[in-house]
C-alpha cells in the first residue's frame, strides 16, 4: 500500500498558505525576528513569530475565541490543507479522516501563565479557563470541532522529528479501510520561556541569522507556526518510505542513527535532501550522512528563512520537499556556512531528514 | 469490523496476544502486589506530600511510594525523573517475564511527561534562584524522555511514538499498538502509559473543581469528584501465531479497539454519552462481539458528576444494567496517561483470577446512573471478556476489548 500527499497547508512567520510562503522562499526572503521579553527577567530573546495577518482567514468559530496561539496556527494550516485537497478531489467525508497532531512544547504560553499564577500568588489564583488549554491535545480537539470530525484523533509528542513519526502513524492507520485520509498537523508556539530554556541548554543563539552547516555550531532561533499534510492513497507526490528511526543517547549515537536513517532511505536517483540543519550539532551529523550516502543530492534547509519550529519543523520540511518536487524549483539556501551541492537537476525523489534536539531521529523519502 | 491491508497489499487480520505486562501503581509494584490489592479492595489514596496543597480543595492523591521505584545512583538522581523511574520499573518487570520479546516499536501514552522538572525550572526563574541545574531540567522535561530513558536502559534500539491524548492516552496507545499488529504491519509492539503527579496538573484539576476534598466515589449518588493518581504500565503485544510458535506465555488477547471524538466541549462530555457510546460500539464491532458477550467493564469512572453521568448512560444504553462495572480509580486515583494502561492490566488480572475488581467508597447508587456496580469488595465471577474505557479532555474517547486466552 502506498500513501500520497493530497493537500498541504502552512502558517509560518513568512505568511500563510503554501503558494504565498513558497513564492517568498523562492525569492530568497527570510522572516524577520522579534524580540521576546518576560516579567521574570530583563533578558530578551529573538524569535520568529507568525504575523496576525497570516491568520486572517481563520473562521469565527467559538472554539478559537480563547484558544492558544498554537491552536490557531494548527487550525489555519489544517483548514488550508483540506481546502487545497478539496479543490482537486472534491468532497471529503471528515468521519473518514483521522487527525494526527505532532507537537513538542504545546500550549506553553498558557501553561506558563497558569503556573505563574500558582507560583506568584498561590493555587487559589490558578485560572480554570487556562488549564484546559495547557493540555497537549487541545489544538487537535479544537480542529476536530471546527471541521466536525468525530473519529480518530491522536496527538503525538516528541522533538523535531515528531512530524515524521506522525506521518508514520498515518501510514499505519491508512492500512484500515475505515479511513480515507489522515490529516497530519505539526504545530508549535514560541514563548520567552522556551527561548530561555533553549539558550540555557546552549542550543539557541542570541542574534540572527541561523547559519546552517558552519564549522562551529552557533545555535538556532526558535520559531512558531504550523504545517499540515493531508495524506491519502492518491496524490501528485508519493510518500515512498517513512523511517521511524530511533532514539539517541549522545552525539556519537546520534551520528550513527542519522547515518543509518539516511543510508536506509537513500536511492541512486535521489536528487534532493531536505535537512533539519538549524545551526546546532545536528548540522554536522546530517552533512556527514549526506556526503557519505547521498553524495550527489542537493542539500537544502528552510530553517534560516523560517526558524526552528520544533514540533512543526519536520512537517515544514516535508512541505518544502513536496513543493520542490511539484514545482521543480528550490529556494536559495541562506547563510550557509559550507559549500553544499546546489545544482538542482530534474527533481524526482527527495529525502527528508530529521534529527531532533531531544534524542529522536527519523526520515522519509518522497517522489513525484 | 475494519479490514486491514498489509505492506504487500494483502488483506489481513492477525490475532494479538499480550505476552508480558509490568505495572507500578499506588497499589503496588508488579502483578502480584496489584492483584492482592485489588482482591483486598485497598484504598491507596493518601495526603499529597510532594508539593503544597494548602490552597487546594483536594489534598489527596494516589501516590507511588518511593520503595516501589527502581533505585538511581547519586549523579543520576537529579536527572532521572520519577516518571522515568516508573517506566523503567514497569518495563523491567515486563521484560523479565519474556526475555525473548524484541519489540519493533514502542507506542506509549502520557499527559505531562516530566512536568515537575519544568516546575522546578520556572520556580527557580521566578525567585531568581539557582539555575545551574536548568539544562538537566530542560533536557529531561519532555514527555518522550521517560520512554526513551526506559528503552535505553534495556538496550531497546527502537523508535517511540508517544501519544498525548489526555486521559485516554494509555488506552489509545494500546489500541493503536493492537491495530499495528492486527493489520500485519508489525509483529511485536511495546505499549502502555505513564504519568507522575505534578503540581501544575494537580492544581489544574482543582481549579476546575473536578477533584474532590472527599473520597473518590465513582458512580455514587453523592460523588463529588476525582482524585489524581500516578503510575506506569507496560504491555508486550505480539502477533498471536508468532507468540505461540516461540512458546510465549499468553496472558490475554486484545481483540477490539474503538476511538471517537466528542466535540461538545474541551473538558466536558456531551451529556447524551454519545462519545463514550461510539467508542464502546466501535470496540465491540472491532472485536466482532455483541454487548451481551462482555462480562466486565472497567469504567473510566472518574467520579466527576459529568463523566460518570455520560459514561453511565452510554453503558446502560449499550449493555443494560446486568454487566458488572467498576472504576478502580476509587482505589488509586486517576493516573491520567497511565490510567488506560494500568486498567488494561487490571482487566487481565481480572480475567486470570476470575475476580471482579472493586469500586470502593460506594454508598448509594445514582438513579440516573443505573449500573451493576461491583461495590466495595472484589467478587468472583466468570469473566471471559472485559472492556476498558478511557475518556479525556479534548473529547477523546477510547475503549479496548480484552479476552481470556483460550487455545
Amino acid at each position: 500500500m502506498s500513501v500520497c500527499i493530497a493537500g498541504l497547508g502552512w502558517a509560518t512567520p513568512l505568511g500563510s498558505g503554501v503558494p504565498e510562503v513558497w513564492t517568498r522562499l523562492l525569492a530568497g526572503e527570510e522572516a524577520a525576528v522579534a524580540q521576546i521579553s518576560d516579567i521574570v527577567s530583563d533578558v530578551s530573546y529573538p524569535a520568529f513569530r507568525v504575523p496576525e495577518s497570516a491568520l486572517s482567514n481563520l473562521p469565527r468559530h467559538p472554539r478559537l475565541r480563547r484558544a492558544s496561539a498554537i491552536s490557531r496556527f494548527a487550525a489555519a494550516a489544517g483548514l488550508a490543507a483540506l481546502e487545497q485537497a478539496r479543490s482537486t478531489i472534491g468532497k471529503i467525508d471528515m468521519q473518514r479522516v483521522a487527525l494526527i497532531f505532532a507537537i513538542s512544547n504545546g500550549g506553553v504560553i498558557y501553561t506558563k501563565r497558569f503556573y505563574h499564577d500558582i507560583v506568584a500568588t498561590g493555587a487559589q489564583s490558578a485560572s480554570p479557563l487556562l488549564f484546559p488549554e495547557t493540555v497537549f491535545n487541545a489544538p487537535a480537539s479544537h480542529l476536530a470541532a471546527i471541521v466536525g470530525s468525530e473519529g480518530a484523533s491522536y496527538t503525538l509528542v516528541g522533538d523535531g522529528a515528531v512530524g515524521i513519526l506522525a506521518v508514520k502513524m498515518a501510514e499505519d492507520l491508512l492500512a484500515s479501510d475505515a479511513l480515507d485520509y489522515c490529516l497530519v498537523v505539526g504545530a508549535e508556539e514560541a514563548d520567552w520561556l522556551l527561548c530561555d530554556a533553549y539558550h540555557r541548554w546552549r542550543m539557541a543563539r542570541p542574534t540572527p541569522p541561523i547559519e546552517p552547516f558552519h564549522s562551529s555550531a552557533k545555535g538556532m532561533i526558535l520559531s512558531e507556526g504550523a504545517g499540515a499534510i493531508l495524506i491519502g492513497r492518491s496524490g501528485q507526490v508519493k510518500i515512498e518510505q517513512t523511517h521511524a528511526g530511533g532514539n539517541y543517547a549522545g552525539r556519537r549515537q546520534a551520528r550513527e542513527l542519522v547515518g543509518r536513517v539516511v543510508k536506509e532511505l537513500a536511492t541512486p536517483d535521489l536528487q534532493l535532501a531536505v535537512a533539519s540543519a538549524n545551526g546546532t550539532f545536528v548540522d554536522s551529523l546530517e552533512a556527514s550522512a549526506f556526503s557519505q550516502f547521498v553524495p550527489d543530492a542537493t542539500i537544502y534547509t528552510v530553517k534560516p528563512a523560517l526558524g526552528e519550529s520544533v514540533g512543526a519543523s519536520a512537517v515544514w520540511q516535508i512541505i518544502v520537499a513536496a513543493e520542490a518536487l511539484r514545482t521543480q524549483q528550490l529556494p536559495p539556501l541562506l547563510h550557509v556556512g559550507a559549500e553544499v551541492k546546489r545544482d538542482a537537476a530534474k527533481l524526482q525523489s527527495a529525502l527528508v531528514s530529521s534529527c531532533g534536539l531531544n534524542q529522536q531521529v527519523a526520515g522519509m523519502r518522497l517522489s513525484i | 469490523m475494519s479490514t486491514f491491508t498489509d505492506q504487500n497489499g494483502k488483506t489481513t487480520s492477525s490475532r494479538v496476544a499480550v505476552v508480558a505486562a509490568g505495572l507500578i501503581s499506588p497499589l503496588g509494584s508488579g502483578l502480584n502486589d496489584n492483584r492482592e490489592a485489588l482482591a483486598e479492595a485497598k484504598d491507596c489514596v493518601t495526603e499529597v506530600e510532594r508539593f503544597r496543597v494548602d490552597h487546594c480543595r483536594c489534598k489527596t492523591a494516589g501516590q507511588v511510594p518511593e520503595k516501589y521505584l527502581p533505585a538511581v545512583n547519586g549523579r543520576s538522581r537529579d536527572r532521572i525523573h520519577r516518571a522515568s523511574r516508573m517506566m523503567i520499573g514497569a518495563l523491567d518487570q515486563a521484560l523479565a517475564q519474556d526475555r525473548q520479546f524484541k519489540p519493533e516499536v514502542a507506542v506509549i501514552g502520557t499527559t505531562s511527561g516530566g512536568m515537575s522538572f519544568g516546575e522546578d525550572y520556572y520556580r527557580a526563574l521566578h525567585r531568581h534562584g539557582d539555575l545551574r541545574p536548568s539544562p538537566a531540567w530542560i533536557a529531561n522535561y519532555p514527555p518522550q524522555k521517560p520512554v526513551i530513558e526506559a528503552l535505553q536502559k534495556f538496550q531497546l534500539d527502537i523508535a517511540s511514538q508517544v501519544i498525548a491524548n489526555a486521559c485516554a492516552s494509555g488506552t489509545n496507545a494500546i489500541g493503536h499498538a493492537f491495530e499495528c499488529i492486527r493489520s500485519g504491519r508489525y509483529e511485536r509492539v511495546l505499549t502502555g502509559g505513564y504519568d507522575a503527579i505534578s503540581e501544575l496538573v494537580f492544581v489544574g484539576f482543582d481549579s476546575l473543581q473536578a477533584s474532590t476534598p472527599e473520597k473518590c466515589r465513582p458512580f455514587d449518588r453523592q460523588r463529588t469528584g476525582m482524585v489524581l493518581g500516578e503510575g506506569a504500565a507496560i504491555l508486550a503485544l505480539e502477533n498471536l501465531e508468532r507468540a505461540r510458535a516461540r512458546g510465549a506465555n499468553v496472558l490475554a488477547e486484545i481483540t477490539g479497539y474503538g476511538i471517537s471524538t466528542d466535540n461538545h466541549h474541551l473538558t466536558q462530555p456531551n451529556p447524551s454519552g454519545v462519545g463514550p457510546r461510539a467508542a464502546m460500539s466501535q470496540a465491540l464491532r472491532s472485536a466482532n462481539i455483541e454487548p451481551a458477550a462482555v462480562d466486565y467493564i472497567n469504567a473510566h469512572g472518574t467520579a466527576t458528576i459529568f463523566n460518570d453521568a455520560a459514561e453511565g448512560k452510554a453503558i446502560a444504553e449499550l449493555f443494560g444494567r446486568k454487566v458488572p462495572v467498576s472504576s478502580t480509580k476509587s482505589m488509586m486515583g486517576h493516573s491520567l496517561g497511565a490510567a488506560g494502561a494500568i486498567e488494561a492490566v487490571f482487566c487481565i488480572l481480572a480475567l486470570q483470577q476470575q475476580l471482579l475488581p472493586p469500586n470502593i467508597h460506594h454508598r448509594s447508587s445514582d438513579e440516573d446512573v443505573d449500573l451493576n456496580i461491583v461495590a466495595n469488595a472484589a467478587r468472583s465471577a466468570k469473566i471471559d471478556i472485559a472492556l476498558s474505557n478511557s475518556f479525556g479532555f479534548g473529547g477523546t474517547n477510547a475503549s479496548i476489548v480484552i479476552e481470556r486466552y483460550r487455545e
